[in-house]
């Protein structure tokens, strides 16, 4: 019989889904296609682009919060969340940063611009590369949990940079929604966008919550693995 | 005479080579942009389920170590627990 825990979490799996189907059919029937300066029916990229951007600053933010209180309090808890925020990071990341170019062939003839948000954004997404390698290769002991921790907190210290730099530096990147930007002019935009946020925060929970669980099962593998060493069930 | 690639299934004719190019206004589309949507969405649900099939398999191989783990050390005193 499955636990409470596990039945929460196939209980929101099964409403992710249904919110994702949703939405793509939203998205490909109702939602109108935008002018062509915005890349016609390219432009349907955003309502996923956008809100896999929102969870990457999400994720980053639980890695920033979890990797802080790590380097205050240690415990493998803080530790898996901060770890499994970094990986999330990390996918969200790659899924903005694919789907970008893809639309930016469209709207502005090249798959990539050296332009302030794309650059800012590639290197937020470098960083959490690399807490993610640094967990995966150089070890689980304590120095390299505080190393990767430190590298969560300074990750996040970039994300506001990436969502002011239109603001500040210019560049070719839209900004549509926000300050300075002319807003969704129709309402159906606005309803696929607004679910996009919707289902990319419970795929983010999820993903979280999935990787969370697997970061602590491995920690306790490595308890397991020192115990029986030290019993001597396990050789060295 | 002029060889076009219709006519012999390769350009092979070098006077039949571009020598100019020359604006043109209203031109056919050079980018498909359902092509782009479409492959947005493919990159983009291979990428996540990549990870979710990754994080499958990782979790059973993990469980199945921790159950040998814990048989292993029965017999031998409390069994570890993660640092709460």
């Amino acid at each position: 019989m499955k636990s409470q825990t596990d039945q929460l979490f196939y209980g929101l799996l099964a409403v992710t889904a249904a919110v994702f189907t949703y939405l793509i059919s939203y998205v490909f029937l109702v939602a109108p296609i935008a002018q062509l300066q915005a890349g016609g029916l390219a432009q349907k990229i955003f309502y996923f682009h956008v809100p896999a951007a929102y969870a990457m600053y999400l994720c980053g933010t639980v890695c920033c919060v979890s990797s802080a209180l790590y380097l205050a309090n240690p415990t493998d808890t803080r530790d898996a969340i901060a770890r499994s925020a970094a990986e999330c990071a990390v996918v969200f990341g790659f899924m903005m940063l694919c789907s970008g170019p893809l639309w930016a062939k469209k709207a502005w003839g090249v798959y990539w611009t050296w332009d302030p948000r794309l650059t800012t954004t590639l290197l937020s997404v470098l960083v959490y590369v690399s807490v993610v390698v640094l967990r995966a290769f150089a070890g689980n002991g304590e120095a390299e949990r505080k190393f990767a921790s430190a590298l969560g907190v300074l990750g996040t210290v970039n994300l506001p940079i990436i969502h002011y730099s239109v603001l500040k530096w210019g560049g070719n990147h839209p900004t549509v929604i926000g300050k300075g930007g002319g807003g969704l002019k129709s309402p159906a935009m606005t309803h696929a966008l607004l679910m996009g946020f919707v289902a990319m925060t419970l795929l983010a929970t999820i993903l979280l919550w999935a990787r969370a669980r697997l970061a602590l099962s491995v920690s306790r593998v490595a308890r397991l693995e020192e115990q029986a060493i030290a019993t001597g069930q396990l050789d060295y | 005479m002029t060889q076009t690639p219709s006519d012999s299934g390769t350009l092979t004719d070098p006077s039949a080579r571009s020598t100019e190019f020359v604006p043109v206004t209203g031109g056919g589309e050079t980018t498909s942009a359902a092509a782009l949507l479409i492959t947005a969405y493919v990159v983009m649900w291979a990428l996540l389920l990549g990870f979710v099939l990754m994080s499958w398999r990782r979790q059973g191989r993990v469980e199945t170590r921790i159950s040998e783990l814990e048989k292993a050390l029965s017999t031998s005193g409390p069994q570890g627990k993660a640092r709460d």
